[in-house]
């Protein structure tokens, strides 16, 4: 025992020291941006080579801003290009190639903006406000394939789902560049977070010279790429290694500090809690295993995810109603289950329990207060009571022995958690049998379209700040309902928070207050947890913002405190 | 000897008794391919050691779960993550088997390191005995204290004994590595009997009628080998319900033909054989010719094969659980407690040593006898 | 020879076919799509982006479209990774796998030789029991458990190499290793019995009669035609590697084709499925062929022929 601590400690010695060379080298290369942030004193104590070292769970799918649709592409296209406005400190709103608030007309249609005149290109070319138009037009074109292009633009900009599928030309869209610094939009109806939607890398402009230049192989390497935003990427090692290194180009590369970001992929969580250890990586993700471990450690760091999850209960399955049409029986199953153990025991990643279907410290209202704060738990584990609405439901039902399937996922996380929920629910509901059904997610969202379930494990990522998000997913025949539920009344608040309210932001607050309470109350859903994750991070990663909703991450303002790891 | 030859008296010595029925008799009782193979693999010890091992563990895998105490999917978050404990080995400390966990932990000094045990141990301060390794002079985790948790007692199941401990879900490993085992020779088995089956079938019609018969199965056959058994058995696992069958399903889709080559080749060699000739010859139908003198003597290629096969499916079962494609939970098999328990090698070993020990065992055992049983039925091999 | 050769080769091309066929059918059996974010979109939205699949098509249509590409080399794009080509992905990491592959089979069959020898020349000594020991455990003991047991000891508990990841010569050290194993193991047990069989030969008889040195005889007549039969292994010994890489690249990992291949799997990357399968195919099929034509060269008691 004695014996391989010394060959660790020394090893680690080794490495450190090679690390430490190696930082070096590429930092003298880099400029003198060490030098830069320790001499700014207002932006706290950068010392040290500002280098980060960070694990990324997989090859990153696209760098291209267009496409990017997961969470590692909409990561670091973030950070190598910049929209109008960027996520700052808390999911705040700060200054991009925008200047200034918008101009926005009385019936909140038209949204025009300002953009700055010192932006450019890694090229030298200016940032202008036709960048944007080329880019909006290329994230809603057909020919492009992107995801989020119909799905962000539909609903919000003019025309947009007409061109997306073919009825409309290109440039119906409504977007124009009134000249090289205004950039003009109009809306198909009042988006009152329309500018938070500007920070998601679809909005983010693009070079048209450059992109038709690289045609089919843009964004594909590296050198295919071309930065507006505080960083560039220098190195692309297919499903291994990336770098990322300070764009001296951008407009307000003063502030930013760090000097570069290496990233290493790395699948498996044993793996990269082995090279934080080593020091080879400054912040490495746990999972339950580990955090068991490593909840006491200064290096421990939970970081909440916005992700609301929950169990669909379906009411009407394939055209047959479902046990889960009396609202006894959805109340029963939404209470049944013990959330606390859930929550602490088998998922174990940070995550929380949730009792309602808005995250915490994703929205606040006017009044400054949290939307859970101000709607508090809404339906709890009450084991109790379950059992007593079970027994309503099977004298309601006239049924005795009742069977329900339960539909997930196919990932171990899935597993164990299905695992649990079968056993709390046959446990607490006396007669139940629950038929487990793990697919892959492709599959599940195949059987979810089809509303061919009785539960679902399910959950909900918003890609902006606004309450919208959350509270349009149940209203009667919308795209993500398919379990049946309808309730005249949260449609009609739903409604009139995007519709007469729209302006109104404190009736539009009550308005979803008062929807998540109509739809608990319905038990239509049953909440289960709200997402988190967990990491081992350096006290040396300074300035890292975590963002409720686009790149999980932010480091335009991020330095690296070297002393800080070291005491 | 020389000497002795001349003592004897001519006397001594007459005529053997040979009549014409009596010729054809044996001196001593004839033994059987089959007696033959047995009495050499008695005096076989690896392969008996090999065969009780086996007997085992078959019979622990069918009454180990239902002697359990617990089901294999019977889960208390209450008592998730406990250690093995083992009924009268738990005395022998060097095992590790008393169901306590110990854990070095470093501070500044030793109240600061017994302070991190505490947290890492539930707070449950009675049931954590400290040992102090280094006092430590006051410099950054410079002292060392080993911590043992005694957490049977802190959760107050001092009289449960989890023999192999239990999963994050609390439930018995014992349970459900015996459970798993017996579910991967059931696939395994499963898999090597349908393969003889399809095998033998297909290898025997081929050889047995020949000419364009022959030749049309054997160009079909060559083309099914080229297929790499791996890919399309991953692909036959994606395209079926996940299950106990749809893995014997892919495992014995490109399983077959190497029994079917080998018999064909067997039984070509044996037609031409004189004993076929003259069973023909005297008017044996099809039927009986193959029941009476074809089968029997493919038997022990037969039989070789199969134990040759079954290691190999119980391997691919815990490649496909290992990559992912396996049982679907709450069931194990030792893949899929293999690849849980790798997620925590770092955490809780113990997860993945259990079903590791057991499946590298069962796989040496079962290469011992398909070793053992190729030498007896193939005397030329003999030593 | 050529005879044989060419028929081998339409074989080959019916195999390739055949397997294609198969793959695309079970692909399209399969739900599976280029969309991450399926939840989120309409079905008309949805529509747009099979366009540029070509998943609207007929399904014959997508079959020779499919056939076509294969011909011209051309693996299609895939589903995860936008608008990057199968083929470009899959060259990407064929470095990797090769440098394992290589290094485990060349690691593997000169340590199985050794060893085989060892037990053959001091047949029912010590040795020949130690080794036989090392290669029954290494043909039984599953890759990915010797996989574990090196991680766990070699890395993690003694912190003598890097636990995982490529960067350089000293990350492909213990998966090599582990992969190794079986190639060993196997190469051990096939060298001792075919030794001991040649070492029983008559010509060997004769040369220890002539009063042949010990070694003479091993080395000048006995290594060498043990050696010949060793080659009809060597299918199945780059089988195994093949199916050794997946796990072994997972639990190191190694950015290579077997990792792309099982995350691709986990994730119903069709297009590299099935790109990957072709692959894995010809790889095989031409590994086989080339073991097959050597053989036949190096043993001139083979006739080759068009039958077996």
């Amino acid at each position: 025992m004695r014996k391989s601590n010394w060959l660790l400690l020394a090893l680690v010695l080794v490495l450190s020291s090679f690390l430490a060379a190696c930082s070096g080298g590429s930092n003298s290369s880099g400029g003198s941006g060490g030098g830069e942030g320790s001499g700014d004193s207002a932006s706290g104590s950068a010392n040290g080579d500002q280098v980060y070292n960070l694990t990324i769970g997989d090859e990153i799918p696209s760098m291209d801003s267009s496409l990017a649709d997961d969470q590692y592409g909409i990561q670091w296209t973030s950070e190598i290009q910049e929209g109008l406005y960027r996520l700052a400190e808390d999911g705040s709103l700060a200054e991009g190639i925008a200047t200034g608030d918008p101009e926005v007309s009385e019936d909140g249609l038209t949204w025009t903006f300002t953009l700055r005149e010192d932006a450019e290109w890694e090229n030298g070319d200016p940032v202008t406000a036709n960048d944007f138009v080329y880019a909006w037009q290329r994230a809603i074109n057909p020919d492009t394939g992107s995801e989020y292009g119909p799905y962000m633009m539909g609903g919000v900009i003019k025309n947009a789902t007409a061109v997306n599928t073919g009825e409309a030309e290109l440039d119906e869209l409504g977007v124009k560049a009134v000249d090289d610094y205004t950039l003009e939009v109009q809306l198909e109806k009042p988006v009152p977070y329309f500018e938070s939607l500007t920070t998601f890398p679809t909005f983010m402009p693009l070079n048209q010279k450059f992109v038709e230049e690289q045609g089919e192989n843009y964004a594909l390497e590296a050198d295919n790429l071309l930065s507006n935003g505080p960083f560039k990427m220098t190195e692309w090692n297919h499903g291994s290694t990336m770098q990322f290194v300070k764009n001296d180009t951008y407009w307000d590369a003063d502030t930013v500090q760090l000097e570069e970001i290496n990233l290493q992929v790395v699948k498996d969580t044993a793996t990269g809690v082995n090279l934080y250890d080593t020091g080879a990586v400054d912040r490495t993700s746990l999972t339950a295993e580990f955090v068991d471990q490593r909840i006491n450690d200064e290096d421990y760091l939970p970081v909440p995810d916005m992700a609301s999850w929950y169990l669909k209960l379906n009411q009407n399955r394939m055209g047959e109603e479902t046990p889960l049409a009396n609202e006894n029986a959805r109340k029963a199953v939404a209470q049944a289950i013990d959330k606390d153990g859930l929550v602490n025991v088998v998922l174990n990643n940070g995550s929380t329990v949730s009792n309602g279907l808005m995250p915490k410290d994703f929205v606040k209202g006017p009044d400054g207060k949290d939307f859970r704060e101000t709607n508090g738990d809404l339906l709890t584990y009450d084991a109790e009571a379950a059992k007593e609405a079970w027994a309503t439901a099977k004298e309601e039902l006239g049924q005795d022995e009742i069977t329900l399937e339960i539909l997930t996922g196919d990932t171990d996380l899935s597993t164990q958690m299905v695992d649990y929920l079968k056993e709390q629910l046959e446990t607490n509901l006396e007669g139940l049998t629950v038929d487990v059904m793990q697919v892959p997610f492709q599959q599940r969202l195949d059987l979810d379209t089809a509303g061919d379930f009785d539960i679902e494990v399910s959950g909900w990522g918003p890609d902006y700040i606004d309450p919208y998000t959350f509270m349009n997913l149940f209203v009667t025949d919308g795209e993500n309902n398919r379990m049946a539920y309808s309730s005249e009344e949260y449609d009609s608040l739903v409604e009139q928070a995007s519709t007469d309210n729209a302006t109104n932001p404190e009736a539009r607050w009550q308005n979803f207050l008062d929807a998540e309470k109509v739809l608990l109350e319905d038990a239509a859903i049953a909440p289960l947890y709200q997402a988190g994750y967990s990491y081992l991070q350096s006290p040396k990663l300074q300035g890292v913002f975590s963002n409720p909703a686009g790149n999980d991450f932010e480091y335009k303002w991020a330095y690296a405190d070297n002393a800080a790891a070291e005491e | 000897m020389e000497n002795r030859k001349k003592e004897l008296d001519k006397n001594l010595f007459r005529p053997a008794d040979r009549t014409e029925e009596q010729s054809d008799v044996m001196a001593r009782k004839s033994t059987t391919l089959l007696q033959d193979a047995v009495r050499s693999l008695r005096k076989n010890v690896f392969f008996m050691i090999s065969l009780v091992l086996l007997l085992i563990i078959v019979l622990m895998s069918i009454f180990a779960p239902v002697a359990s105490d617990y089901t294999y999917k019977e889960q208390d978050l209450n008592r998730s993550l406990m250690g093995p404990r083992i009924p009268v080995l738990e005395n022998i400390s060097f095992l590790g088997l008393d169901g306590t966990q110990t854990k070095t932990f470093n501070g500044n000094n030793v109240q600061a390191a017994e302070m991190k045990a505490k947290m890492q141990f539930d707070n449950q301060e009675d049931f954590i005995t400290f040992e102090t390794v280094n006092e430590g002079d006051g410099s950054r985790n410079s002292a060392e204290v080993k911590a043992t948790y005694d957490k049977y007692a802190a959760k107050g199941v001092e009289d449960e004994y989890f023999y192999f401990g239990t999963d994050r879900l609390g439930r018995d490993v014992w349970t459900r590595v015996w459970d798993g085992t017996r579910v991967s020779l059931l696939i395994a088995v499963a898999a090597a009997l349908i393969d003889l089956v399809i095998g033998v079938a297909y290898g025997g019609i081929a050889a047995y009628y020949g000419g364009r018969v022959d030749n049309y199965m054997m160009r079909f056959l060559e083309v099914i080998i080229g297929i790499p058994n791996l890919v399309v058995v991953i692909l036959m696992i994606l395209i079926l319900d996940p299950g106990i069958w749809a893995i014997i399903i892919a495992l014995t889709i490109t399983g077959w033909t190497s029994m079917a080559r080998i018999v064909r080749g067997e039984v070509l060699k044996l037609k031409g054989h004189e004993f076929v000739l003259a069973a023909r010859t005297l008017g044996a139908p099809n039927r009986k010719i193959i029941a009476r003198h074809l089968v029997p003597n493919v038997m022990g290629l037969i039989i070789v094969n199969t134990m040759f096969s079954i290691p190999s499916a119980i391997f691919f079962e815990a490649f496909l659980s290992f990559i992912g494609l396996g049982l679907p939970s709450p069931a194990a098999s030792l893949g899929t407690l293999i690849n849980d328990g790798f997620k925590t090698l770092l955490t809780t070993p113990t997860l993945l040593v259990f079903p590791a020990v057991i499946i590298s065992v069962l796989m040496i055992v079962f290469n011992i006898l398909g070793d053992g049983l190729r030498d007896a039925f193939d005397p030329k091999m003999r030593k | 020879m050529a005879r044989y050769i060419g028929q081998r080769v339409i074989y080959m091309i019916i195999t390739l076919f055949l397997i294609a066929t198969i793959s695309f059918v079970l692909m399209k059996l399969l739900p599976g799509s280029p969309l991450a974010n399926a939840d989120k979109l309409t079905e008309a939205q949805q529509e747009v982006i099979f366009e540029k699949y070509g998943l609207n098509d007929p399904i014959p249509v997508q079959y020779v479209n499919y056939l076509g590409g294969l011909i011209q080399g051309d693996l299609g794009i895939s589903f995860k990774y936008d608008n990057r080509g199968v083929s470009d992905i899959l060259a990407d990491r064929i470095g990797p796998s090769a440098q394992l592959g290589i290094q485990a089979l060349i690691i593997g069959t000169v340590l199985g030789i050794l060893l085989g020898l060892v037990s053959a020349i001091y047949h029912n000594g010590i040795s020949d029991y130690l080794s036989t020991i090392v290669a029954v455990l290494g043909t039984s003991i599953p890759s990915f458990v010797f996989a574990g047991l090196l991680q766990y000891f070699v890395a993690v508990k003694w912190g003598i190499l890097p636990v995982a990841t490529w960067n350089g010569f000293e990350y492909s050290i213990l998966p090599t290793i582990a992969l190794a194993i079986f190639p060993m193991a196997t190469c051990a047990r096939f060298m001792r019995t075919e030794m001991i069989e040649v070492l029983n030969e008559d010509y060997i008889t004769t040369a220890r009669a002539k009063g042949l040195a010990g070694t003479a005889i091993i080395f000048k007549h006995g290594i060498r035609n043990a050696l010949i039969p060793l080659v009809t292994i060597l299918g199945p010994l780059a089988v195994g590697l093949l199916t050794g890489t997946l796990v072994i690249e997972q639990i190191f990992s190694v950015p290579g084709i077997g990792e792309q291949f099982v995350t691709s799997v986990t994730s119903n990357d069709f297009p590299i499925i099935m790109g990957t399968t072709m692959f894995f195919a010809v790889v095989f099929i031409v590994m086989i062929l080339i073991i097959d034509i050597l053989y036949g060269l190096i043993d001139p008691r083979i006739r080759l022929s068009g039958k077996d």
